[in-house]
């Protein structure tokens, strides 16, 4: 137990390290961009017509901080970050980033994580049975459903749902909210209408994950399938379920948990193009155009670190998750 | 008192492959009697594993076996015939109940995430109807038994906490806690150092006497036979070429392979004598020769009879057999 706490800790203390070299990675990506605030602020100023001067720039820097050495106002861009959750104004905008973003990351985040969630689910013990299974009439259908996720385009499966839905139901199924809740306060009936929408894109990202998951735990588990160990067990008597769950599937599962946090970030860059054609708002759409259009770092900073947090998050619990089924990852507290 | 413990009938084992069937061994006949060590010696792909494992049914799922084949298993009030066992239930007689199995490579045989105490009370509980508690008990007296310091301690332990040696010893005390009467052992000391090698050999000998058990030793090292085994059996290609006692088949070597095999052994007394090595390598069993398996590599050849015709098996000795043409000569001068 006491090496179990020591992993944890130890495990906890590279995410935070981790997580302010991303912070460090991304706030000098949101310097790069050349112009800073004030410039870029006055430069707007200028197009509506005032004349603006070397002194009116300086003057600005300093109002906005910008005048300080470049440690300090990342020092105290972390700072509000990590102890109020706040990441400052964006330039172009002019409005405070927590009220830009609402609830949008959140929800991405939320949506990206049930599709994962649902895809793990359904692929680790269909993935195990498939692996055991002889049936080739299961395996071909699997391998068929399973390429058919991961060949289609997700925007191809989401524009062919819509267009189903259109003509069937009369409904494009489109969007995270009907009308009458979009703006609305949270509420009993507000999450009812958020579920029955959000459905949709979570079966779209989490099909391919699902084909994904699925084809590599079965990999897996045919490779351990063949290993010394498993016909140690069968000679020591042995056999079907317990032989099944409690030595192959258990040691298969290390290398789909290790990789989840990979997996996050790759249904998370899946999203924008599902959430342009099914016209969600989400925080995918808004990276893209923060990065695209408008030339918004403060926002684009903003919404990566929250990503790149969330997968850092995820490993932290993966990792934790590794230990408690694999004591070799427990034992060796730097190692995994 | 059961005279033969084992008795193995024709063994022919094939495998269904996309090239066709493949044998693997071919016509193998032998007995184990209780508390004896036969040792079957063959250079890799001479099917002695293969044999082995027919044993316990622990063959691939493609393996083939032929309907003259017969494996017995003679315990004291039932005779088993190991190939009409097809239920997984009905194999666990055979799966760790009465015969048990160590591996070469003791790592690879523990499942790596689970503790060595969890799996030798998993094995115990499925052979008996024995409480928690007693299989924990018996399976500490186990890993004492076999030299394992802080047995209790260890228990709790898992197999990549353990040397080498002390992994064979833990495999060794896992395969016995059921008391099985034979044990097959596959090379399980070459992974080892050879200080620990024979630490581990001895303390397999005392197990022989102390529980009255049959082991099957299954090595390409004669230098360990020679050590260990009352009996060998000498493999070929799936062919059982020569078996006798130790003393016949290691002094009196009549098959030129067993002949050659031990003069490729290094020779420790005399440094500058010439290495002289069985010569060409062992055939793909896809391309099994013609009469004599060996014929493609023996120095004393008879050319034509040997390459078209299937050597007998002959009766050198008391309990002496060669599968040689060179024999018929040899029988015919003695007579």
């Amino acid at each position: 137990m006491a090496q179990f706490i020591q992993f944890a800790l130890t495990r906890a203390g590279m995410a935070i390290v981790t997580l302010l070299m991303v912070s460090l990675i991304v706030f000098s990506l949101m310097e790069m961009v050349p112009g800073n605030c004030a410039e870029r602020y006055l430069a707007f100023k200028n197009t509506q017509g005032s004349q603006i001067t070397v002194a009116d720039i300086e003057a600005e820097e300093k109002r906005l901080g910008l005048d300080r050495p470049f440690l300090v106002r990342w020092g105290s861009w972390v700072g509000n970050v990590f102890f109020k959750g706040d990441f400052g104004d964006s330039c172009i905008l002019r409005l405070n980033i927590n009220q830009l973003l609402g609830d949008k990351f959140l929800l991405s985040l939320g949506i990206c994580l049930t599709s994962l969630l649902f895809a793990y689910l359904i692929a680790i013990p269909v993935g195990i049975i498939s692996a055991a299974s002889k049936s080739a009439w299961l395996n071909g259908s699997l391998r068929f459903i399973s390429y058919l996720g991961l060949a289609m385009p997700n925007f191809l499966l989401a524009l062919m749902i819509m267009l189903f839905s259109t003509v069937m139901f009369g409904d494009s199924m489109t969007g995270l909210f009907s009308k009458e809740y979009r703006d609305a306060e949270w509420s009993f009936d507000r999450v009812k209408d958020f579920l029955s929408h959000a459905w949709l894109p979570v079966f779209i990202l989490g099909w391919s994950a699902t084909a994904f998951a699925l084809q590599t735990v079965r990999a897996l588990m045919l490779d351990e399938t063949g290993k010394l160990y498993i016909t140690a067990a069968k000679a020591r008597g042995l056999f079907g379920r317990k032989l099944l769950w409690r030595y192959p599937a258990r040691h298969a599962l290390g290398p789909i948990i290790n990789s989840l946090g990979f997996d996050l970030n790759r249904v998370f860059n899946e999203l924008p193009i599902v959430a342009v054609i099914l016209t969600l708002t989400e925080a995918g759409a808004l990276l893209l155009e923060s990065l695209a259009r408008s030339n918004d770092q403060q926002l684009a900073g903003a919404i990566i670190f929250l990503l790149t947090a969330s997968i850092v998050t995820l490993n932290f619990v993966t990792d934790i998750a590794l230990a408690i089924i694999d004591p070799r990852v427990r034992k060796s507290v730097m190692g995994g | 008192m059961i005279e033969t413990l084992i008795s193995v009938k024709d063994l022919t084992v094939r495998f269904k492959t996309d090239e066709g069937l493949i044998t693997a061994v071919d016509g193998v006949t032998f007995d184990v009697k209780p508390g004896e060590i036969l040792g079957l010696v063959g250079e890799s792909g001479s099917g002695k594993s293969v044999t082995a494992k027919s044993l316990m049914l622990l063959n691939a799922d493609n393996t083939v076996y032929d309907p003259k084949s017969s494996m017995k298993l003679n315990l004291h009030d039932q005779s088993i015939d190991i190939l009409s066992l097809k239920k997984p239930q009905d194999q666990m007689i055979i799966r760790g109940g009465a015969i048990s199995m160590i591996f070469q490579e003791p790592m690879a045989s523990f499942a790596p995430a689970i503790t060595i105490g969890d799996q030798m009370v998993e094995q115990l509980k499925l052979h008996s109807n024995m409480p928690d508690e007693k299989a924990k008990e018996i399976s500490i007296e186990m890993l004492e038994r076999v030299g394992i310091p802080e047995a209790g301690k260890r228990f709790n332990q898992y197999a990549f906490e353990f040397s080498g040696g002390m992994r064979q010893r833990a495999m060794i005390a896992m395969a016995l806690s059921t008391k099985p009467k034979l044990l097959i052992a596959d090379e399980p000391t070459t992974a080892l150092d050879v200080t620990i090698q024979a630490q581990v050999i001895e303390l397999m000998k005392e197990l022989v006497d102390e529980f009255h058990m049959a082991i099957i030793f299954i090595t390409h090292d004669l230098g360990v036979i020679a050590q260990t085994a009352d009996r060998v059996a000498v493999m070929y290609l799936g062919n059982l070429v020569e078996t006798g006692t130790v003393h016949q088949v290691i002094q009196q070597p009549a098959h030129p392979y067993t002949q050659g095999l031990i003069n490729a052994l290094p020779n420790l007394e005399d440094l500058d004598s010439p290495l002289t090595p069985v010569p060409g390598d062992i055939p793909s069993p896809l391309e099994r020769p013609t009469g004599c398996v060996f014929n493609t590599r023996c120095s004393l050849s008879l050319g034509e009879r040997c390459e078209a015709e299937v050597p007998h098996n002959f009766n050198v000795a008391p309990g002496h057999n060669v599968s040689c043409h060179l024999m018929e000569q040899r029988m015919a001068a003695n007579e």
